[in-house]
């Protein structure tokens, strides 16, 4: 008989626990409990026992009922606690219905995150039209008469321009406006310039005709070229999230003296050398410098006075660079298929 | 450029400690970009000097030899017996010295197809050694050419014994850097090794002086009595010496004069081409050869006639303008000058006499002649960069030189010699104050080091007290005068390049600013272009800003104020764009491909030629140029309703969600349909009275014009420019209510003509304090099975409440009905 009250007690805390709802919790208590539950035959057979183990089986039988009336009580607490009037069948795994969200273009991303870095350090944002004239897109800027880029296998011209102004072109850099904001305020200035530029040339999956630049721009009566260096680190560690190693190094550009090819440390590498940075450990990123003696001068202002640091930053490069994207083309694609990349 | 570190080594001695990375990365930071090195031995591993001993026949094959080699030492044998290597060279002959590939080189089977790595292996039937190479074979076919395929590398001139490895032997042991022409235009006075070692002996402070050659004297100078040269255009051609030199003959250069030209990527083609090509590299100043026998009388350097002819020795025939230079004789132009010589007048097999010209041409005009004729050579590129006059002097002496080391023996004779040198360049000297220099190094450089500095790269330098500063005088070499150094801040330039720009430490920005950045004009462009894309889910699209004219004629009224473009990217797309639907709508057409549903829009800058303004500047007059944003919604055919629907709500919110001034929708009798638009469906948009923009459904005409089928298309465009953001936030707060506000839908059928806006003022009534409708709203419109022709169902929802107490139920009733009675007297509406 003690085999069998164990036998039961096994059987029961296995089935009281392994029932998931109310209904089955109850259907296991009757099983158990009930008028033809199992302790309730337990009870019936005591008195066909020996005399001897009726008391200590009774006793025994009633603990267990004791026992198993705790259990499932237990039991039902558990249950109503995790209780869901929903099928266990329900699919977790189907789709969220998500916000019907667009994109910015990846170009206009990337000037924004630009905007808002350089917001943050007291810079304006400064923006400009897409036509301007030979007086600002060259002669302001230092290059002299006979300079390729005025020719127009490099520059659009405007045909039929007024004779007796200077010449409009679509304009090859964003540069020349800087002297225009120059101009119309007061210095020191510290401002950001965005914009499109275009330059005539073939294009194919490096090179492009229209393209998208970013400028920064700080003019003040005390600055080194060494200064210079925090502001691009400042806009590459934004860009790419991570602090760069960056060189200057000499480049020539008729608006800057001195100037400087900015480069960053490879990012696939880490400087080692690989294809993208064609072994060199060095991408060339931005040209810099300090603002040409004559630009300043353009703008209205004493060279001997005021000097400053100047960046150029093409953004199709760096957003190409950011995302791994080896077409340039893509860019000004329009094509959904690109473009919906970039949330 | 390509530049050769042996040929470097001719000027200056580079320290053993300097590795050649350095070197490489040293001259990228303070001069020139170096892309790369080539080890050009790295080519010729496991390749020799090998003496055939024996040459036995082949006996199985006619046309093959077996030949005994001694190829030295070889250490993994542990003797120098000669090896038997199989061969096929005609010209194969017992004591010749020949390149020997062993096992493992890499070669070019019969000059053709990729690379192979060189295995021992039988030739019919006879156990082969390696192989020896044919020039084609191993990339030397330029230093070795040959006309019968057979024939094998014949390089017994060699001094090297068996063994030597071949790059040692034929001294291709060497070093080539890649250099950026790029960043080479502003330096003309690097484009040739003598000034890029100049470079390098400032960077590591080596002793530089130029080798005796470069100051040689020409023996004979002077003037033949029938011989002149006659500058006609001194501005364009400051200076020309011409040298008669006689008793030549056309024969190859020395193997080391070829072998250096080759090295650095040109082509050796005769001892005299030769000499001209290498004081190029050597010096970067160009020179020309002409055969004395065929020019007549004297030289003359003249602007050519208007349509006057040059054939060129590439062959190509020119019509030239009077912009173009020339070198003439008293017949006709000889040569197109710093560009091209002529075909008659080259370098002819029988050529024994010529005149050498050493000659200095303005950069603008080589250029211009250049760009004119499509025709670029090493001379012209060098020319472009602006050389100095000065230079010649060099040139000459180290093209004498060469003369004298390619015909030792043979008497040539200096017949004449001529130095035209009309205009001298101009030497200048820049003051530069050193406290300025200071503050804008940062650091403080004493004098001496200025001095040192300026001095290895050839600048004078002085130094004089002038108040309270200190004044250095610079005097800018002549190789440095073309305009490449003019002013202090070029001095600081040199000062900070050879310093070391890694030496300059990052100091912080100081530079103070008051008041807070506020620009809510700039700003309103990004707020329109995330509400667009964030709230709206359409798609930032960039585009250019040329127009198709398959465009221009499906969406504009015309391109008669558009600005075109003088040498546009294509014929078809020379109209700068004047709104930015046409490219918009080619968008469309383009994504059709792969979506039926769609929204897209596009921010940018749109001009026409009027309104001309000479805003900055009275010697400029610009065009007027708007910001516009343009959008477009897609869908099906049918869908017309749902955009329609669509793009107005988004063009409704935006000035709420942008914070700007209200813009309405709205189509008076001022607004003219926009030649794109469909007759019914379009709307103007305006800002108070003025229209700033319009919205509408693309025409089936238009559509068809840009390729769109079977797609509702709805576009809209306005003025960034003409909108007004608003300084802060506009919402108001108002008290919520305090009695409840009750929902009541009821829908009503009406004749198909009645407009939405006229059942909303008749439903809304007269405002009172009486009437309880609080608001009146558009849930949906119904036309269909359950509905009458020409009529349609409308759902309205009327908002009902009290300011003052709960409504009964009664009262809702009795508000509405009334609201419903006053639409079916007004407007017809009947119960459905």
């Amino acid at each position: 008989m003690k085999e069998k009250l164990e036998c039961i007690l096994n059987d029961g805390k296995a089935k009281i626990s392994s029932a998931l709802t109310i209904a089955a919790l109850q259907d296991v208590k009757a099983f158990l409990l009930g008028k033809q539950g199992a302790i309730t035959e337990v009870l019936k057979e005591i008195p066909k026992l020996d005399v001897s183990v009726r008391a200590e089986i009774g006793r025994a039988a009633n603990d267990l009922k004791n026992t198993f009336t705790d259990l499932i009580n237990t039991r039902r607490d558990e249950i109503a606690l995790k209780a869901s009037e929903i099928s266990p069948d329900f699919d977790l795994t189907v789709p969220g219905i998500k916000p019907n969200g667009g994109t910015l273009h990846p170009i206009t991303q990337m000037c924004y995150d630009l905007n808002d870095t350089f917001l943050s350090m007291g810079f304006e944002v400064f923006e400009e039209s897409d036509i301007t004239s030979e007086l600002y897109a060259f002669d302001n800027l230092n290059f002299p008469p006979d300079h390729p880029a005025r020719e127009s296998m490099d520059t659009y011209w405007i045909a039929g321009s007024n004779e007796s102004k200077s010449r409009l072109c679509l304009r090859p850099h964003l540069t020349g406006a800087s002297v225009r904001y120059m101009q119309t305020n007061k210095p020191p200035f510290r401002f950001v310039y965005p914009g499109r530029a275009y330059r005539n040339e073939a294009t194919d999956a490096k090179h492009e005709r229209a393209f998208f630049q970013y400028e920064a721009l700080i003019v003040d009566r005390e600055f080194t070229f060494s200064a210079g260096k925090v502001m691009i680190k400042s806009i590459l560690s934004k860009v790419f999230g991570c602090d760069v190693p960056v060189r200057m190094r000499v480049g020539f550009f008729p608006f800057v003296e001195p100037g400087f090819e900015i480069d960053m440390g490879c990012l696939v590498c880490g400087g080692s050398g690989c294809s993208v940075c064609k072994q060199v450990g060095w991408i060339e990123i931005m040209p810099g410098g300090t603002p040409h003696p004559n630009v300043l001068r353009a703008a209205g202002l004493d060279p001997d006075e005021y000097t400053g640091f100047y960046v150029n930053i093409g953004l199709d490069r760096l957003v190409m660079m950011r995302y791994g994207i080896d077409d340039i083309r893509l860019l000004r694609s329009a094509d959904l298929r690109f473009l919906n990349q970039f949330k | 450029m390509k530049i050769s570190l042996n040929w470097i080594k001719d000027y200056i001695k580079i320290p053993e400690n300097i590795e050649l990375s350095k070197l490489a990365y040293d001259l990228t930071m303070s001069t020139v970009e170096v892309e790369g090195m080539v080890d050009l031995s790295k080519s010729f591993e496991n390749m020799v000097v090998g003496v055939v001993e024996e040459v036995n026949p082949h006996p199985d094959a006619d046309k093959l030899v077996i030949c005994k080699v001694s190829i030295g030492d070889l250490g993994d044998v542990g003797d120098d017996e000669p090896r038997e290597i199989v061969c096929g060279g005609i010209n194969v002959k017992q004591g010749m010295k020949v390149a020997v590939a062993r096992p493992g080189a890499m070669v070019r089977w019969h000059g053709e197809g990729e690379l192979v790595e060189l295995k021992k292996a039988k030739v019919r039937g006879v156990e082969s050694y390696g192989m020896i190479c044919s020039s084609s074979e191993i990339g030397l076919f330029d230093l070795f050419p040959f006309e019968d395929e057979a024939t094998i590398m014949d390089i017994s001139f060699v001094d090297s014994k068996a063994g030597t490895p071949l790059a040692e032997a034929l001294g291709l042991d060497d070093i080539i850097l890649e250099v950026d022409n790029k960043s080479l235009t502003n330096r003309p006075d690097l484009w040739g090794h003598y000034g890029i070692a100049r470079e390098i002996a400032a960077i590591y402070d080596l002793p530089f002086a130029p080798p005796e050659a470069m100051n040689g004297a020409v023996t004979a100078k002077t003037p033949k009595d029938d011989f002149e040269i006659i500058i006609d255009d001194t501005i364009r051609c400051p200076r020309y010496i011409g040298v008669n030199i006689e008793g030549l003959s056309v024969k190859p250069a020395p193997f080391e004069i070829q072998s250096r030209i080759w090295r650095v990527g040109m082509r050796p083609i005769n001892a005299i081409v030769d000499i001209t090509n290498y004081v190029m590299l050597a010096t970067g100043q160009p020179t020309h050869a002409f055969d004395s026998d065929v020019v007549q009388g004297n030289i003359i350097v003249r602007r050519a006639k208007k349509g006057e002819k040059l054939l060129l020795l590439s062959g190509s025939e020119l019509s030239l303008t009077d912009e173009d230079l020339v070198i003439a004789d008293e017949t006709e132009a000889i040569a197109l000058a710093g560009v091209m010589g002529g075909a008659k007048d080259s370098i002819l097999p029988t050529t024994d006499k010529i005149i050498l010209e050493i000659a200095n041409f303005d950069a603008l005009g080589v250029r211009r002649t250049t760009i004119r004729h499509e025709v670029r050579t090493e001379s012209s590129t060098r020319f472009e960069k602006g050389i100095d006059p000065e230079r010649c002097d060099i040139t000459l002496a180290t093209a004498m030189q060469l003369f004298e080391q390619c015909y030792p023996g043979q008497d040539i004779k200096i017949t004449g010699f001529f130095d035209n040198y009309p205009k001298k360049s101009e030497i200048k000297t820049i003051e530069v104050s050193l406290k300025w220099l200071e503050a804008r190094l940062g650091i403080k450089l004493p004098n001496q080091r200025l001095e040192s500095i300026l001095g290895r790269l050839g600048f004078d330098v002085s130094f004089a007290n002038k108040g309270s500063d200190e004044i250095m005088s610079v005097v800018v070499p002549s190789w440095r005068s073309t305009g490449d150094v003019s002013i202090p801040d070029d001095i600081m330039e040199e000062v900070a390049r050879i310093h070391g720009l890694e030496n300059f430490e990052p100091t912080p920005i100081t530079t103070a600013f008051e008041g807070a950045v506020n620009q809510p004009k700039v700003l309103i462009d990004r707020k329109i272009r995330e509400y667009l894309a964030f709230k709206c889910g359409m798609n930032e699209v960039y585009t250019y800003p040329w127009v198709g004219e398959e465009y221009i004629n499906a969406i504009l009224p015309g391109s008669g104020e558009m600005l075109e473009m003088t040498s546009p990217p294509s014929p078809s797309e020379r109209y700068l764009r004047s709104s930015l639907l046409p490219n918009l709508c080619k968008a469309v057409s383009d994504n059709l491909r792969y979506f039926n549903e769609f929204s897209i829009f596009e921010s940018a800058q749109v001009m026409q030629g009027k309104d001309y303004k000479e805003e900055y500047d009275p010697r400029e007059s610009l065009p007027l140029q708007r910001r516009h944003v343009a959008g477009a919604f897609v869908a099906t055919a049918d869908q017309y309703s749902k955009v329609f629907r669509h793009a107005k709500g988004v063009l409704e919110a935006m000035a709420r969600s942008v914070h700007m001034e209200e813009i309405t929708l709205v189509r008076g009798e001022a607004c003219d349909k926009p030649v794109w638009a469909d007759d019914v469906v379009w709307l103007a948009i305006k800002i108070g009275d003025k229209t700033i923009g319009c919205m509408g459904l693309l025409s089936q005409k238009a559509a068809q014009g840009c390729g769109i089928k079977n797609a509702s298309t709805m576009l809209f465009e306005l003025d960034i420019d003409a909108l007004e953001p608003l300084q802060s936030r506009t919402n108001k707060f108002t008290h919520i209510p305090e009695y409840p506000i009750s929902e009541y839908d009821v829908s009503l059928l009406f004749d198909e003509g009645v407009k939405w806006e006229d059942i909303r003022q008749c439903a809304a009534g007269k405002e009172g304090p009486d009437n309880l409708l609080r608001e009146v709203s558009f849930v949906e419109q119904y036309k269909g099975k359950q509905v009458p022709d020409g009529k349609k169902s409308v759902t309205i929802r009327l908002l009902i409440g009290s300011l003052k107490k709960t409504l009964t139920s009664d009262e809702i009733e009795s508000c509405a009905a009334a609201i419903v009675k006053r639409l079916g007297k007004v407007l017809g509406a009947a119960a459905r």
